[in-house]
């Protein structure tokens, strides 16, 4: 399972490769950067810790990096999207309390389809790496459950582009979707500690879909001239759920979120 | 491009939610959330069944009776706390702000078997003191190393020293009796000392879902030979008594694998599942067994494990400041001088 998933992921980076041998436009040196930092909203439900849902506030921080790549005729950009949230959470009893942490890191790659002037969507594939933990501070010999996944799916944008007197703003709408995957779970009642005396990993690692791992990530962002910058706020609504070897989890996270962007362009500075 | 928006669109309309079906927040929805999760998660429903004619759908009948809606919290507690009190387990435990169930019929019932102010007699004004282990020579030149609790987090370098001290003496009196249990790997550490070589010392399960047979195949446990350390070459009495519990039982399972131990004193108290937690709707906090451990030949170990030589502390000894346990340690460890 594990060996056809690496296969699927590496023919899917090939053939990105293989279109990559087309002409270049030189406006893949241009490179927006944003840096964005949130607070927000977070609900647990990790049922290998308990059956019940913690909630929270949560912390964030978003760094994209966008560019335009030579792929297909230069109308191919390359998204990578890293993420960090930290939450404290606890039960709706408040007896007990949950601490998590997950990182996420977001490779895309965008075909763009101009609609008219103001307007245009962007779809394409993408890789999504997700690792990290939930502490649950009062359980015994189940305190932890480690998250780590890997995911192909598909993202889309749509972009906005708008101007209020002579500012220009930039509005858009971001949709990742994993369609396949693979997570790493512990069994039902599994202690880790049966995982340290075991050599057999191969039911940690489960196959994921839609069917198992319903799970979405939304961004709304809006971009707006300051004097001589540009700042972006945002809304992030992550959805991750998973179902497998009879466990249940989610973590439904929503997040305001303000930062910076910068344009530049990259140059050799030995041509 | 539609097949890709088509895909997309797709995607959203599976997204459903994942959630927990959990009941109310009352006498009754908390009731039925404990007899679930003991019913899907705890690992020795079915044993028991066949050991004492446990029958927890019987036990579901029974207590419910008792439910009424407007109970208090404590009376609540109690009809809870009586209810686990079935599995005659002393992992399970139900925790609330107020007060903690425990089952105690364990060792309740049986003889204490250990007496520290008799054991201060032994131990005497000198004994040494490292990381929760009291040890001491005794006046035939025997050994004795008290280890107390599992959670008292003994370091390699700690056992080297130890051992390194006792190593003059013709044998060692191991004694954790009223030790109720601690870490795994402290067990493990500790009887890595006592081999030369890898020994299977038993088998852990684990659930892999709800019903009350879903186990996963057996998984071997091996004491591996603590490499480049001090390792006990002589012969070790082990002391137990029933308030040897969890991973003191681990423990014990492990040294009847050691050649040169010998597990003297009263049955340990058993305990061999490993303890998960959950809670109730209510905020509450359950415990329970989980994961079942076995000994070599995939015999349970939840009950106890059987000495080699069975003593009980005499009356007669104790009024006279004896241990019976230790003095039976003594003998046998004299009586096989290397």
């Amino acid at each position: 399972m594990k060996r056809t998933l690496l296969s699927i992921i590496l023919l899917c980076l090939c053939l990105l490769k293989v279109q990559a041998q087309g002409d270049s436009l030189q406006n893949h040196r241009y490179v927006t950067r944003a840096t964005l930092y949130g607070i927000g909203h977070t609900n647990l439900l990790d049922t290998y810790l308990s059956p019940m849902e913690y909630t929270g506030a949560e912390l964030r921080i978003l760094r994209e990096n966008m560019r335009m790549t030579k792929y297909m005729d230069g109308k191919v950009s390359r998204q990578s999207l890293f993420q960090a949230n930290v939450s404290l959470t606890e039960n709706k009893a408040a007896t007990g309390s949950e601490f998590s942490f997950l990182v996420n890191w977001n490779l895309a790659y965008h075909y763009q389809f101009p609609i008219n002037e103001n307007l245009t969507l962007m779809a394409g594939p993408n890789l999504d790496l997700n690792g990290g933990m939930i502490y649950n501070f009062r359980n015994s010999n189940n305190p932890v459950n480690a998250k780590a996944y890997a995911n192909l799916g598909a993202s889309g944008i749509a972009m906005y582009r708008f101007r209020i007197k002579v500012h220009p703003f930039l509005l858009r709408y971001q949709l990742n979707v994993p369609l396949l995957g693979i997570m790493f779970s512990p069994e039902y009642g599994q202690p880790y500690y049966e995982m340290s005396v075991s050599k057999d990993w191969g039911k940690n690692i489960c196959f994921t879909s839609l069917h198992n791992q319903p799970s979405v990530r939304q961004f709304i962002t809006l971009d707006f001239p300051i004097r001589k910058t540009t700042l972006r706020v945002g809304y992030i609504c992550d959805i991750q759920q998973a179902k497998v070897n009879h466990l249940k989890s989610h973590a439904w996270s929503h997040a305001f979120m303000i930062g910076f962007v910068k344009h530049f362009q990259l140059f050799n500075p030995y041509k | 491009m539609k097949n890709l928006f088509a895909i997309l669109s797709l995607a959203i309309l599976l997204t459903s939610c994942i959630t927990e079906d959990v009941p109310d927040n009352t006498p009754k929805g908390n009731f039925e959330a404990l007899w679930n999760i003991i019913d899907t998660q705890y690992c020795f429903l079915d044993y028991k069944h066949e050991e004492y004619g446990l029958d927890w759908d019987e036990v579901y009948r029974r207590y419910q009776n008792r439910l009424t809606d407007d109970m208090t919290k404590k009376e609540l507690f109690q009809v809870l706390s009586e209810m686990l009190e079935e599995l005659r387990d002393g992992h399970v435990n139900l925790v609330a702000s107020h007060e903690t169930s425990q089952y105690r019929e364990w060792y309740d019932n049986y003889p204490a078997n250990f007496v520290d102010t008799i054991q201060r007699i032994y131990l005497g004004k000198d004994y040494a003191i490292a990381a929760g282990m009291k040890y001491t020579i005794l006046e035939d030149n025997i050994g004795y190393l008290y280890y107390g609790s599992f959670s008292a987090g003994v370091g390699e370098s700690n056992l080297d020293e130890i051992l390194n001290e006792l190593s003059i003496c013709d044998g060692l009196i191991l004694d954790i009796r009223n030790n109720g249990g601690g870490m795994l790997t402290l067990s493990e550490r500790l009887a890595a000392r006592f081999t030369n070589e890898k020994r299977l010392t038993g088998y852990i399960c684990y659930k892999q879902g709800p019903g009350h047979n879903d186990f996963s195949s057996p998984e071997p446990v091996y004491v591996e030979p603590a490499t480049d350390r001090v390792r006990w070459q002589k012969p070790v009495a082990v002391l137990t008594n029933r308030r040897a519990y969890s991973s003191t039982n681990d423990f014990v399972g492990k040294m009847k694998e050691m050649p040169k131990a010998i597990i003297i004193g009263d049955k340990t108290g058993g305990g061999s599942g490993l303890p998960f937690s959950s809670e109730l709707p209510n905020g509450w906090s359950v415990r329970f067994s989980a994961s079942p451990m076995y000994d070599p030949d995939m015999k349970h170990l939840e009950f106890g494990i059987d000495p080699d030589i069975k003593v009980d502390m005499t009356s007669e000894d104790m009024s006279k400041g004896i241990d019976t346990i230790i003095e039976t340690a003594r003998i046998y460890l004299r009586n096989h001088k290397e």
